[in-house]
């Protein structure tokens, strides 16, 4: 997206009444949400709350976060440092008990008003179905997180129906805040204001490709292969009815087709209120092994039975802007051929 | 359980390719010697053909050809003859309503897991998790790998045996065989494609994954309730495993082993299955006998 663009859009209130008069076309009907459980939605932070900055994937080392650690509180949050920062066990922030442990008392601590997953890497799932979220359930916490992350947002948002947030980790806080991009100053930023109850509203040029049409529903979704690494088990999402996002990085495009043909069999495409493609590192295909179809055939083709919104390109994925989204937060997004907008209910 | 019909002389084969692209000249070996055993070769429109992208043509060709084979009452057995990637795409259009009618030998692996779990679990039928046409040529014809799939096309009861392997886990077990790609198995979770694997024995291979990956992958089987109720578990080759620039920390006989440690049923490793070279013709859904000692492992097709 343009970054200027979303900058000067950035905090401007709600873009639907400039469509009132240019209808989108084809007509779409968003379908009505079924009734789904009650959500829970975790108290916003204040200043002086506190933020606990926990390992369940990856390893990063203390001097790794202290960017984010100076910016978040630079914010007037406390920070709590979980034992598994600067824990290593090779790729893992610690072994499997060391981050059970670790995320379980950052859930349990009353004191803690956030989680935020110090990076992400691969390694959740080791510990997903050893968490006690009885106390996340009386005492909802945001999550924050993406990426690998993406099992613990899709366990809490199908078993618990309480939001997260959908974003950057420590390790993309630039070391030099003064010369980072303004895209990832602003996607960082965007997590402060998630995190304080801003109510979250983005607005993207639109890609040759959209879909257009508009949607209710709640956001889900995340990184695509973690979300078909999720298929069969507890932590699946059902996604009728809502507005999926996803994104990926490092496949191929045979991998990137196989996988939303994988959506589809699973009927995670059928019943959906919207689609916003985010970004899509793509893995370049072996010499004579060329697959023919860019991302855009790949989704058209899948999409082309249903009417629902479509949008590429959306600012969500592994690159510098990449934006927090609430995670299960009803939002509204209009696909429109001059401007896509996702805005927060 | 259904047993396609054995093959007799005369009877015809036909060669399609319902994912990757394969160069005619590359299935020669092969379709010479189908013949030299006495089989008519019946080439599919997809083996060769004018595709000039990844795929052995697009879905609508893919899908009439292998549906051609499957309804062709002169067909006896359908050789895939590569995997790659694609019946992911027609594996919902396919019309089975003749082949189970009159029930024919479904040969390959690899992309072609798809297509055999999804029998299994819809039909019940028997197919063959065998070497394709690549694996006849350079000789491979006369070696043991695809002597094995003649012998299944026969209606030899299939049999084989292997060293143990230092994390082998001894026991016996009588089950249906069921299993293939573990990337495919994953990719069909939650699908109509998913077989269930409870009391079953379950042989897995992959080829060119990441370690963490192969771990993930495994996690999911586990987390949706296919590694539990195991009657045994067979592992082939895990072939050109990468790693991550952070060393993952544990090799593919640790990560299988750690994800299975609290269940009692036997476990192989290295058998004869896979993208390795070492391959050999297993009937799914087919019950065998699996018996893993100190010494050796053996694998054997029951009466039914």
């Amino acid at each position: 997206m343009n970054r200027k663009n979303f900058l000067s859009l950035l905090g401007i209130g709600a873009v639907e009444s400039a469509f009132a008069t240019n209808p989108v076309h084809p007509p779409f009907t968003a379908r009505k949400e079924t009734p789904s459980p009650i959500l829970l939605i975790p108290p916003y932070l204040r200043p002086g709350d506190t933020i606990g900055i926990t390992c369940p994937a990856g390893n990063i080392t203390l001097k790794e976060i202290q960017p984010a650690i100076q910016q978040i509180e630079g914010w007037g949050f406390h920070i709590k440092i979980g034992d598994t920062v600067g824990k290593k066990d090779f790729t893992f922030g610690g072994t499997d008990a060391e981050r059970l442990t670790d995320f379980q008392q950052m859930l349990d601590d009353p004191a803690v008003n956030a989680i935020l997953c110090a990076r992400g890497g691969y390694g959740a799932v080791h510990i997903v179905d050893g968490l006690n979220f009885s106390s996340l359930l009386q005492h909802p916490k945001w999550i924050i997180g993406f990426s690998d992350i993406t099992v613990l947002l899709c366990h809490i948002h199908t078993n618990l129906h309480i939001t997260s947030i959908h974003s950057k980790m420590c390790n993309s806080f630039p070391d030099d805040w003064s010369k980072a991009e303004p895209v990832q100053v602003a996607s960082i930023l965007s997590i402060r204001q998630a995190l304080t109850g801003e109510k979250m509203q983005y607005t993207v040029p639109p890609q040759q490709y959209n879909r257009t049409g508009s949607a209710e529903g709640q956001l889900v979704g995340g990184n695509l292969k973690t979300i078909e690494s999720l298929a069969g088990t507890v932590s699946d999402i059902d996604t009728s009815g809502k507005i999926l996002f996803v994104e990926d990085t490092g496949e191929y495009l045979y991998s990137i087709d196989r996988m939303f043909w994988h959506l589809q069999r699973t009927g995670k495409l059928d019943r959906l209120a919207g689609l916003i493609i985010g970004g899509f590192k793509v893995k370049p295909d072996d010499p004579g092994d060329e697959f023919g179809r860019t991302l855009y055939d790949i989704v058209t083709d899948r999409v082309k039975p249903y009417s629902y919104p479509v949008c590429f390109n959306f600012p969500v994925g592994h690159q510098l802007e990449n934006y927090a989204l609430k995670y299960g937060v009803p939002h509204t997004l209009i696909v429109h051929p001059d401007q896509v907008s996702l805005a927060e209910k | 359980m259904t047993l396609p019909p054995s093959l007799r002389p005369g009877d015809t084969i036909a060669i399609v390719c319902p994912a990757g692209y394969m160069p005619r000249e590359r299935a020669q070996t092969c379709i010479d010697t189908l013949q030299q055993w006495g089989y008519a070769v019946k080439i599919g429109p997809t083996l060769g053909g004018t595709s000039e992208n990844y795929f052995s043509g697009n879905d609508d060709e893919r899908l009439a050809d292998l549906q051609a084979a499957l309804d062709d009452q002169d067909v006896r057995a359908i050789l895939c003859g590569r995997g790659g990637y694609g019946l992911s795409r027609i594996i919902d259009r396919i019309d089975f309503t003749r082949f189970r009618q009159s029930t024919k030998w479904i040969i390959g692996y690899s992309d072609v897991t798809v297509l055999h779990s999804h029998i299994e679990a819809n039909f019940n039928i028997a197919t063959l998790h065998a070497p394709m046409a690549a694996a006849f040529a350079d000789d491979g014809a006369k070696g043991p790998y695809v002597q094995s799939l003649r012998q299944a096309l026969v209606g030899d009861k299939t049999a084989y045996n292997c060293p143990s392997h230092p994390f082998n886990r001894v026991g016996q077990a009588i089950a249906p065989l069921t299993g293939g790609n573990l990337a495919l198995l994953t990719h069909l979770a939650g699908s109509s494609s998913a077989v269930r694997t409870e009391g079953k024995i379950l042989f897995l291979e992959d080829v060119g994954e990441y370690l963490y990956n192969i771990d993930r992958m495994l996690r999911q089987l586990k987390r949706s309730g296919q590694l539990d109720r195991l009657a045994g578990l067979l592992l082939g080759s895990f072939s050109e495993l990468k790693d991550t620039t952070r060393p993952f920390g544990a090799t593919v006989e640790e990560i299988i082993l750690d994800c299975i440690k609290e269940y009692g049923y036997p476990v192989a490793f290295g058998f004869p299955v896979g993208h390795d070279g070492a391959n050999v013709a297993l009937k799914t859904s087919v019950l065998y006998e699996l018996k893993v000692t100190t010494g050796q492992t053996f694998l054997s097709e029951e009466d039914y």
